[in-house]
């Protein structure tokens, strides 16, 4: 009967370990959904600022149809994004058209002046503060959620259990990825 | 070892503090009830409860007036408000602090509250005024990373702990020489009761404080974690160790709750008497916390800091 008892306490302990393994990587992913809740918070604030910018913007300078058109595109492109990736480089091409815009706008004091104008560039710089830091926070979170399913043994059962790869929040070639685990120097 | 493996051992090491201090509660309470008489314990705990709980349930309002903290007024330094919720959103803290403001020359904060939610950072004006803002921000990193790994709420139970401690401690002492009703137990077992009486406050204290020493280390870690920048908080504790300014209203009592040890005084007074060198200190040494930090990130900090703007200009306050 010895056998048995060794088989049962076997099967026990597996059952153990695959249960705590399990709700861990239910908690890491969760945490990594929570992070990219957090993100896409901030990016539709940031996407919301938009309009209220380009008219403030359009007030002064109708003529310059060209930038409004990039600029409400990238917007676009920033809300239908539908992965990390893509929101990061969406978010990125947002920040490259709004340079364009700032840079019509520097060649209208009054507009540069206006009450209006300067509270939508400080929320909008905010806004810019906020998603670094969610980002900070999501990419760190992706990190301990994929090394932790990459890792034996997990690796052979997160697939089957349908945990997937998540996507860090960064544009194509953005090195600024996290260093959460540095190693010590020696 | 990775910043991971650091706060997992730091947690389980402080689950066994707890544990320690339980068992240190029934020791007394069952000295107590074994020397004098049962109900005696049995009371002794009782009253050791609801002091506790009292305790607890103020504690968020009377570690602010111990520490002057007052909240900012409604557009108040705009911000400091929005730095501290920049950074509880890198930490991923599902609500951003409250901050409030200690009007006190010396470069410190703390924070305070049970639990995350109804938690607050305090700030000294002269820690706004001696930082520049990449550094504030790890200082205010340090503080989320103790609310964010319960650290708060584990100290100021720490602290009622030890208070109730002391507490059943001093009852059982003067029962026992005052009183001396009925003793069952022979002489050996007073002598050792006496003992366990003088020492258990002691002992409550010194868990407290290596309680909070550990987590200093943690809390530094989470903030390099959370900015992604282990050098801003090294440079942080740098500028907090080269300055000699120490707050007006930081005691014993609320001593372990601040970012640097604020009696650095009292704490040598004490080493000196007790001759246990580094026992009584709350915070480790800055230079082994930076060494610390150094370590884990990689870097060297080179002679001298930046002398970039402190965050008070940005705010109005200089």
């Amino acid at each position: 009967m010895l056998w048995l008892w060794i088989v049962v306490g076997v099967v026990v302990v597996l059952a153990v370990v695959l249960t705590l393994g399990y709700n861990r990587l239910v908690r890491l992913r969760n945490e990594a959904d929570t992070g990219w809740a957090n993100i896409d918070v901030q990016l539709q604030r940031r996407a919301d600022l938009i309009p209220n910018l380009v008219e403030a913007v359009r007030g002064y300078a109708a003529h310059e149809r060209g930038v409004f058109d990039e600029v409400t595109k990238a917007r676009a492109a920033l809300q239908h994004a539908g992965t990390p990736g893509a929101a990061a480089d969406a978010n990125e091409g947002l920040t490259v058209a709004l340079g364009r815009l700032f840079a019509v706008a520097e060649a209208y004091p009054d507009l540069k002046a206006s009450e209006n104008f300067l509270q939508l560039q400080e929320d909008l710089t905010d806004t810019e503060d906020k998603i670094s830091a969610a980002r900070r926070y999501y990419n760190s979170t992706v990190m301990h959620f994929n090394t932790a399913i990459q890792s034996i043994p997990w690796l052979l059962i997160a697939r089957p259990l349908g945990f997937r790869d998540k996507e860090f929040f960064s544009a194509q070639g953005d090195t600024a990825l996290p260093q959460v685990s540095f190693s010590p120097a020696t | 070892m990775t910043l991971q493996q650091q706060i997992r051992s730091n947690r389980f090491r402080s689950g066994i503090v707890v544990l320690g201090f339980a068992l240190l509660l029934l020791v007394i309470a069952g000295l107590i009830g074994l020397v004098l008489d049962l109900s005696l314990g049995v009371v002794a705990l009782a009253i050791a409860l609801v002091y506790g709980i009292f305790a607890l349930v103020r504690s968020r309002s009377m570690i602010a007036g111990m520490t002057h903290a007052q909240p900012l007024a409604e557009k108040d330094l705009e911000p400091l408000r929005r730095l501290v919720e920049n950074v509880a959103i890198g930490a991923g803290l599902p609500v951003t602090p409250e901050v409030r403001l200690v009007d006190d020359a010396a470069p410190n904060a703390f924070a305070a509250g049970l639990r995350p939610e109804k938690s607050y950072v305090g700030v000294t004006t002269g820690l706004l005024r001696a930082m520049p803002k990449r550094e504030l921000e790890a200082v205010i990193a340090h503080e989320i990373s103790h609310i964010r790994n319960r650290d708060t709420y584990l100290m100021t139970m720490a602290t009622v702990f030890a208070g109730v401690i002391a507490l059943i401690a001093d009852i059982g002492f003067r029962s026992i020489a005052y009183g001396g009703r009925s003793r069952k137990a022979g002489g050996l077992v007073v002598v050792l009761a006496v003992v366990g009486f003088i020492l258990a406050p002691y002992a409550a204290l010194l868990l407290r404080m290596s309680l909070s020493r550990r987590r200093e280390y943690l809390a530094d870690a989470g903030a390099a974690e959370i900015l992604n920048d282990p050098e801003a908080m090294a440079l942080a504790l740098r500028r907090l160790e080269l300055d000699s300014t120490s707050i007006r209203y930081a005691d014993a009592s609320t001593a372990h709750l601040w970012v640097e040890s604020p009696t650095d005084r009292v704490d040598s007074e004490r080493r000196g008497v007790l001759a246990l060198a580094g026992l009584f200190n709350t915070h480790p040494a800055l230079a082994d916390r930076i060494e610390a930090l150094q370590e884990a990130g990689g870097f060297r900090l080179s002679e001298g800091l930046p002398a970039d703007e402190p965050f008070a200009a940005e705010l109005g306050l200089m």
